[in-house]
């Protein structure tokens, strides 16, 4: 025991010695989690639109009006000469409502009145929102052009459960959250492992009367406090510059949270010990802590939605299991019926990191 | 003068480049670095990332239990939009469903629901979104409004058919309503991946060049060798000229192949002018070179090297638009992706393969990444220049 605290001593205070691996410990995290969670949102409000009103009567101002009075797009002027495709090429708008000469008149007569809504399709996401949007707009309009006379039969009242105000800041925020926490920890850990068989260092370690069990656990407990630090740090701006609070019970979680770092911790350890070059791991981990749980995990797009070809991956993906409890507990409250199995899931992946980064270490010391 | 040219480029300067070249093609690592991304990270950023919102699980709690209920419910599931995930008996039991996450979204039909419809009074039947994706809930909320509409405008045609209550009908139709049709221009299918292709384009040869152009000019520093360089007869322009040729056309190449995987696995179509592309894509390479070669004067190491890339890669990323629209940050933020050369590449190949679109439309960002490249490149010059001195 005294053995292994004084491995996580060390550890610590070659971290605390490099103001680089400081910064990327403790500063980064933190930019990371203000800035992406910001920047990675896919709900856009306020498109620029065009209107090119063929018809100029009241009745199409009326229409435009509607328009004018969403919060989800704004209208920009275009010279009615020029054409409504150029509009979209050049950026100036991102759709073009195209009002046709006969308008009033045909709406007067009570004819179906066709609007054509040109959306710029090279976003399909934001096409979907905006066309959205366009069609609700128009319901509503139609609506009151009907007047209470010819309500629609069926009407739907929607309810926005967990996150009503549809803020995507309380999405993406957990989501980075453990971004950052499967990045930089193990990134930490990778290189301090690297770094002893680099230097030779690791000899002495053999030569002393540390066991391989202790030695890592000593760094794995080092990088742990550093992540459980980090979690600290980040989850103090969560709570108060993201609005978010605990929706449920917070045991799985915090238990998870523990467990999680163990596994990063020996995640980055593993890596050290397999690949002896400093420069080799460090990408090693980058694509492992940054790709995968970037890309596999359902940080950003719903998992789902990743062909099946490759969707299996994500099954092993430690960071997706932790993403989803996370949110469970900080916006749906599931709770531990919802998230047993993930939390079990993260504490096997764990071990197996921990057992391979063993073997790591044995075959290290054959070959020394 | 032309006598001059030819000597510099006879001797020193190519004796230098080939040296250059030689190193490269001994380094696994770096010729690992340069295939390996684009037909890697591009595949799996483009079929990984998807916004699409199909097959949104849908939690049932029918009171009504009629035929007309029954319809309703299977109405919102035949779509691609919804599927089935079950009937609950009550509410909290469908509330728990949801935040268990055995479902997305939950459908209650109240009890009186066949009654109302009969007696032509307008019912209500209750949504529940799990919002905590806004995207995904605003796409889903757009969803059922949708087939709800449709489904109303169904049960209306059968009441004017059916003569059931003439006197509305005829006051709807007497009223005229607007129809808005959308047409999705660009990319008609809605590809989800075309959009990210273009995007990541942009950021894979940004930060690819950087992390290459970091390696490589750091690895003379690191053996301790620099000093031999500057022994040698060779100018320092020579000696900065002979590092950024090689990586400039070892990274070219991978362009064409990242554009080849572009056009071939993803079918983006290329409508607009290929010129601007390729002339834009080697600027945004060479001032990924250049934020590389910046990088590689602050650091001793390739390992610090790629540490300090780790501090410049993410803001570069996600201010870019490469993933997300702009319109979607904030507003204090959207200002900065002005200073960010991803973002105006990104608009630039979206531009000329998806949109069509030529120089006329395009000029403003083709300035801004030149200003970008001027800039950076003079700054890596003179901060190798005073390393070399």
């Amino acid at each position: 025991m005294r053995r292994i605290v004084a491995q996580v001593r060390k550890e610590l205070t070659q971290i605390v010695r490099d103001w680089r691996t400081l910064a990327l410990a403790l500063v980064l995290p933190v930019v990371m989690l203000l800035l992406m969670s910001a920047a990675l949102s896919l709900t856009v409000s306020n498109l620029p639109i065009v209107v090119q009103d063929f018809d100029g009567s009241s009745a199409s101002n009326n229409f435009i009006d509607a328009f004018r009075a969403s919060i989800s797009v704004h209208v920009v002027a275009w010279p009615i000469d020029k054409s409504a495709e150029e509009a979209l090429a050049s950026n100036a708008a991102r759709a073009v409502l195209i009002i046709p000469p006969h308008f009033g008149r045909d709406l007067a007569r009570g004819i179906q009145t066709p609007v054509q809504f040109m959306v710029d399709a090279s976003d399909a996401n934001t096409a979907k929102l905006v066309s959205g949007d366009a069609s609700l707009i128009t319901a509503a309009y139609n609506r009151q052009l009907a007047g209470g006379s010819a309500a629609a039969p069926v009407q739907a009242a929607i309810r926005l459960w967990f996150n009503p105000g549809l803020s995507s800041k309380k999405f993406y925020g957990p989501g980075v959250f453990v971004l950052a926490i499967s990045m930089f920890p193990p990134l930490l850990a990778a290189l301090a492992m690297a770094k002893e068989t680099e230097q030779k260092t690791i000899l002495q370690v053999y030569v002393s009367s540390i066991s391989a069990h202790e030695f890592l656990l000593g760094k794995i407990l080092a990088f742990m406090a550093v992540a459980l630090g980090e979690a600290l740090v980040m989850s103090s701006l969560l709570f108060t510059y993201f609005g978010l609070s605990f929706a449920g019970d917070p045991t799985p979680v915090i238990l998870a949270t523990i467990l999680y770092t163990f596994c990063v911790a020996s995640f980055g350890t593993m890596v050290g010990a397999i690949i002896p070059s400093q420069t080799a791991a460090l990408q090693t981990v980058a694509l492992g802590g940054f790709l995968l749980v970037f890309l596999l995990s359902g940080l950003m797009f719903p998992i789902q939605n990743i062909p099946i070809g490759l969707r299996w991956i994500s099954n092993f993906v430690w960071g997706r299991y932790y993403i989803e409890i996370v949110r469970d507990a900080l916006l749906q409250g599931g709770g531990w019926p919802a998230v047993w199995y993930k939390v079990l899931f993260i504490a096997i992946i764990g071990s197996i990191f921990y057992s391979l980064a063993w073997r790591g270490m044995r075959r290290m010391q054959v070959k020394a | 003068m032309r006598d001059l040219l030819n000597r510099l480029f006879n001797y020193r300067l190519l004796a230098l480049v080939r040296k250059e070249f030689n190193q490269i093609r001994r380094d696994r690592r770096l010729q690992l670095s340069l295939i390996l991304p684009p037909v890697l990270q591009l595949t799996l950023f483009g079929f990984a990332l998807s916004a699409n919102v199909s097959d949104v699980r849908l939690a049932v709690v029918d009171d009504s239990r009629t035929p007309e209920s029954r319809e309703l419910v299977s109405t919102l599931t035949e779509s691609k939009s919804f599927r089935l995930a079950g009937y609950y008996p009550s509410v909290d039991r469908l509330g728990d469903a949801v935040s268990r996450g055995d479902a997305d979204a939950g459908v209650v039909v109240p009890y009186d629901y066949a009654r109302d419809l009969a007696r032509q009074r307008p019912t209500t039947v209750q949504f529940l979104l799990n919002a905590t994706n806004a995207n995904t809930a605003t796409i889903a909320r757009a969803y059922a409004e949708g087939v709800l509409q449709s489904y109303n405008n169904g049960l209306r045609q059968q009441g004017i058919r059916l003569q059931v209550q003439p006197a509305a009908a005829d006051s709807l139709a007497r009223r005229g309503q607007v129809s808005l049709q959308p047409a999705f221009l660009f990319n008609p299918g809605l590809v989800d991946s075309w959009f990210i292709v273009t995007g990541v384009l942009g950021l894979l040869l940004i930060l690819n060049s950087t992390i290459v152009a970091s390696a490589a000019m750091v690895r003379e520093r690191e053996a301790g060798t620099i000093e031999q360089l500057l022994m040698s007869p060779a100018s320092t322009t020579e000696i900065i000229v002979a590092k950024i040729a090689p990586l400039f056309l070892l990274l070219t190449l991978m362009m064409f192949a990242a554009l080849g995987v572009v056009r071939l696995v993803f079918g983006v179509p290329f409508r607009g002018n290929l010129l601007l592309l390729l002339g834009a894509g080697c600027l945004c390479i060479l001032s990924g070179i250049s934020i590389g070669t910046v990088i590689a004067t602050f650091s001793k190491s390739a390992q610090q090297a790629q540490l300090t890339c780790f501090f410049i890669n993410p803001p570069l990323a996600s201010l870019s638009g490469a993933l997300n629209p702009v319109e979607a940050m904030p507003k204090w933020l959207q200002p900065l992706t002005v200073l960010n050369p991803v973002h105006h590449f990104a608009t630039i190949v979206r531009g000329s393969t998806l949109k069509g679109s030529g120089f006329m439309d395009l000029w403003p960002n083709f300035l801004g990444l030149l200003l970008f490249t001027v800039v950076l490149v003079s700054i890596s010059i003179t901060r190798f220049r005073k390393q070399l001195s």
